[in-house]
């Protein structure tokens, strides 16, 4: 009776809310990045950069996704890995099959990041030591490297508070965060790292296209005047001079939040550049489309993508040399869905919305990878686990 | 003292500890409808917050500040991170800004797509977000950091009605 009294104490004390916890037989939540960022090395082989919440591991497929090679690990030890829901690890592999990975980890409870990189010359057998990207700590997050397809040098851009630590402790305001960004520097390091930007959204991926050689362009959301998160797109002049920045769209959002959302971007064969973006103004909600015939032209009026009602959600773009691929997540209540659209003539006219996958649970960001001209749909979803879908052969 | 009195003691002090209660409440597929109910007919005020949004660190402690002025206020804390939370950490956060005797909830489910679509299917997921409900279960959102002045004229017009 005594022991039944002190059960009886406990569960009193502890309150309902605990033993709501614990009754539903669930371990205790830990926060754990749930993503797969695939990249075609110049051979067909697909590479696909897992990650978990202390660990990424890298695996290859030479038939397209059916069967995976053993995991290499790029982490050697437990890592707290940026977990938020617009980050990713990445890979890009260069024209000579050389590949590099870029990740994030947390460095404190803050959510103030550090970005690194790591690199394998021996088909992705073993990996370098990761290495930060840049040598200030304040903070680097949403790393984005690419490849410019003309000379094989490696791009990394990213989200970086250093100058907003710098002005705090001059007693000025700093909204947002920089978009900063570094090129390759021989075989061993990043150059130096250089602000293209200032105040900047600091929570949104970025996406980047390269306009000619040398010549990447970013779109990112920026913060115009008065706390607007609209889209912007940064082209570079030559491989250090960040040109003017192109506002996307005037969609005047307003907001002193966190939207999570962050656009994408693709640029033609023929120099035209096309954005998708998420955005919840009030004369303006949900996806949309922009085009723009070259990089020194104002975009074109929006085109929605989906219902706002269909929570429309993480648009990705592609050129894969003869087309334009455009994929992002709608909602319908009980399954989340992908829908495709695809345009044959730079994205004037696109065939009408059709999904081509879909999950009844949770599931990454859509993205889209193309090898020889071929494009695919690259999808991590809890139930499916992982799936590479052909969009050629869709009816 | 039978184990059938104790047990009676227990249940009938189970919802005093409900308020006080030390974590929030898992939300899940069915909350969203179970929190309605549980506040049906009384003007309430829900706020979605998240642990990993900035501006709503900033934003809580003037939502502490407005509950000690207006005690009339139903609130109710929702954490809608889009990953899920350690429930401990959002309590911590919460005792820090002040409202953790305020009814706490959490996301607890990675398909918050769902979640979000019983509260508003509109919703993508932005944060902070206020929802002022009416007596008549009529919502006024209002996205982003909430306009106390705003919030205050609502809960007078709530109390003249």
């Amino acid at each position: 009776m005594r022991l039944f009294l002190a059960f009886l104490a406990t569960l009193l004390l502890a309150g309902p809310a605990a033993a709501q916890h614990h009754g539903h037989g669930k371990p205790a939540v830990t926060p754990e990045a749930f993503t797969a960022t695939p990249a075609f090395g110049p051979d067909g082989t697909l590479w696909l950069m897992r990650a978990t919440a202390d660990r990424i591991v890298v695996v290859k497929s030479t038939d397209l996704g059916k069967t995976f090679s053993e995991p290499v690990a790029v982490t050697p030890e437990p890592m707290n890995l940026d977990w938020g829901p617009d980050a990713r690890a990445r890979i890009a592999v260069d024209p000579k099959g050389g590949v590099i990975v870029t990740f994030a980890i947390f460095q404190d409870r803050n959510f103030n990041g550090r970005a690194f990189y790591a690199r394998s010359r021996d088909g992705g057998a073993s990996f370098t030591p990761p290495r930060p990207i840049t040598t200030d700590k304040t903070s680097q997050r949403f790393e984005t490297a690419a490849i410019d397809p003309s000379s094989g040098r490696v791009f990394a851009t990213w989200l970086d508070k250093r100058n907003g630590a710098k002005a705090r402790t001059a007693g000025k305001p700093y909204p947002g965060a920089a978009l900063a960004y570094a090129w390759e520097d021989g075989d061993a390091d990043f150059g130096k790292t250089e602000i293209a930007v200032d105040n900047t959204c600091e929570c949104c991926r970025l996406g980047v296209a390269f306009a000619g050689p040398g010549r990447p362009a970013i779109v990112f959301r920026n913060i115009f005047p008065g706390s607007v998160r609209d889209h912007a797109v940064v082209t570079f002049k030559d491989a250090t001079t960040p040109g003017p920045l192109r506002r996307v769209s005037a969609d005047d959002w307003k907001i002193e939040a966190c939207p999570h959302h962050g656009p994408t971007i693709a640029i033609a064969p023929d120099g035209s550049y096309h954005v998708a973006w998420f955005t919840d103004a009030p004369s303006r909600k949900g996806l949309f489309y922009a085009r723009a015939d070259n990089g020194n032209v104002p975009f074109g009026a929006p085109r929605a993508l989906s219902s706002p009602n269909r929570q429309p959600a993480r648009p990705y773009l592609l050129s894969d040399g003869q087309a334009l691929h455009l994929v992002w997540k709608e909602f319908d209540g009980t399954k989340s869905m992908v829908r495709w659209q695809v345009s044959r003539d730079s994205g004037r006219q696109w065939t009408d919305a059709r999904t081509i996958a879909e999950t009844a649970d949770a599931s990454d960001h859509p993205l889209l990878v193309a090898h020889g001209g071929h494009a695919y749909l690259s999808w991590l979803t809890k139930i499916e686990g992982y799936r590479l879908i052909s969009l050629e052969n869709q009816p | 003292m039978t184990k059938a009195a104790i047990l009676a003691l227990l249940l009938a002090l189970a919802p005093l500890c409900n308020a006080h209660a030390a974590d929030p409440q898992p939300f899940e597929r069915g909350s969203w409808a179970k929190l309605r109910t549980a506040h049906e007919g009384r003007p309430t005020i829900v706020h979605l917050w998240g642990l990993t949004c900035a501006p709503c660190l900033v934003e809580l402690p003037h939502w502490a500040k407005l509950q000690k002025e207006r005690p009339d206020m139903r609130l109710v804390l929702l954490a809608a991170d889009p990953v899920p939370q350690p429930p401990a950490r959002v309590e911590e956060m919460l005792a820090r800004t002040g409202l953790d005797k305020v009814e706490s909830w959490s996301f607890a489910d990675r398909f918050n797509e769902r979640l979000r679509f019983e509260i508003d299917p509109a919703w993508s997921g932005e944060l902070p977000r206020t929802l002022l409900i009416d007596r008549d279960g009529k919502i006024t959102t209002m996205p982003g950091v909430a306009d106390l002045a705003d919030v205050r004229r609502w809960l007078d017009q709530q109390g003249k009605r």
